[in-house]
């Protein structure tokens, strides 16, 4: 990417802000980052009339919720840790509390409400801007430095495999 | 799926209901916006019918890696979910999901991904799917998901969107 070499001068949480939405499966379904802060990220989606659940039904398909709700617990874990090492989903749960209107933009919260040397813990309501209450409700568990970690504990280990 | 469920099994009995079935999801299919937008596709491939997410770099949520993201399958699970419930529906009802939950086995990396359908239960009001997704071989999964979801009996005719 360009500009790459630039990347140690920058603040961790603002390039991952800007990765975030450079995300190829993001932009395709319009996400926006409104803001990154340490306890929070809120992630902004405007759906367009392809995103919906059904021809004959002004409701979005839930699937769109949950890749918001991906997207912004990954950035929440990025903004917690304040470090660009990769991480990976271990599972992620969502309940769908009511149907999302189509023509009301989705607004998700992600909050890292638990930290270990190895795991994040993430809750992320979703809102349909204007109503109150989430539509739904995320759950998910990141497991953190995926590869950083696991090469220097082989490297450190007499016994590692 | 379960073998005992289908008393008069012969190959080409099976081969039809496959055919049968595959046509039914494809219709089913077809009416989800967001399905062709992913571009999925019905497929029947042996013994099974399933869902074919072809890869496309729009589908992207690593770039370093590069895989797949997660809410990309995440979608194929609750799609190919909710298609399995729907075909089963006497009157072809669209059910509401519920709940999904999904544990992710290994990254899905740059290229097509595959899902199958298990209904565990079929209730009166729920049903509860098992949708396991594959790149290589279906043996060695990329993510497990379980979706439940609810065929809304509505006394009046109208949604419950606004309780």
């Amino acid at each position: 990417m360009a500009g790459t070499g630039n990347l140690a001068d920058h603040d961790p949480v603002a390039v991952a802000r800007q990765f975030g939405e450079q995300v190829p499966h993001s932009r395709d379904l319009g996400m926006q980052v409104l803001a990154m802060e340490a306890d929070q990220v809120r992630m902004r989606l405007v759906p367009g009339p392809e995103l919906r659940a059904d021809d004959a039904a002004e409701e979005l398909c839930t699937s769109v919720l949950y890749s918001l709700v991906d997207s912004a617990c990954g950035l929440a874990v990025f903004a917690a840790l304040r470090e660009l090492k990769p991480i990976a989903t271990l599972d992620l749960r969502m309940d769908y509390l009511r149907p999302a209107a189509n023509k009301r933009a989705l607004v998700a919260i992600a909050h890292c409400h638990h930290l270990t040397d190895d795991v994040a813990f993430l809750r992320c309501p979703v809102f349909s801007e204007g109503l109150d209450g989430p539509v739904a409700i995320g759950n998910a568990t990141f497991m953190r430095a995926t590869q950083g970690k696991h090469f220097e504990t082989t490297a450190s280990r007499s016994d590692a495999v | 799926m379960s073998e005992a469920a289908d008393p008069m099994s012969s190959s080409t009995l099976d081969r039809d209901v496959h055919a049968d079935t595959q046509a039914t999801w494809q219709s089913l299919l077809e009416r989800i916006p967001y399905a062709r937008h992913l571009g999925l596709e019905v497929q029947h491939s042996g013994t099974r019918v399933q869902v074919h997410l072809p890869y496309r770099d729009a589908l992207i949520g690593n770039i370093m890696l590069p895989a797949v993201h997660g809410g990309a399958i995440g979608g194929l699970i609750e799609i190919t979910a909710r298609i399995a419930a729907q075909s089963r529906d006497a009157r072809a009802r669209r059910p509401r999901i519920l709940d999904c939950n999904v544990d992710y086995l290994r990254s899905a990396r740059a290229r097509s991904t595959y899902a199958a359908a298990e209904i565990v239960r079929q209730g009166r009001r729920t049903t509860l799917v098992h949708v396991s997704c594959w790149q290589d071989r279906a043996s060695t999964p990329v993510a497990h998901g379980r979706v439940q979801l609810l065929f809304e009996t509505v006394p009046n005719g109208k949604t419950r969107e606004q309780q």
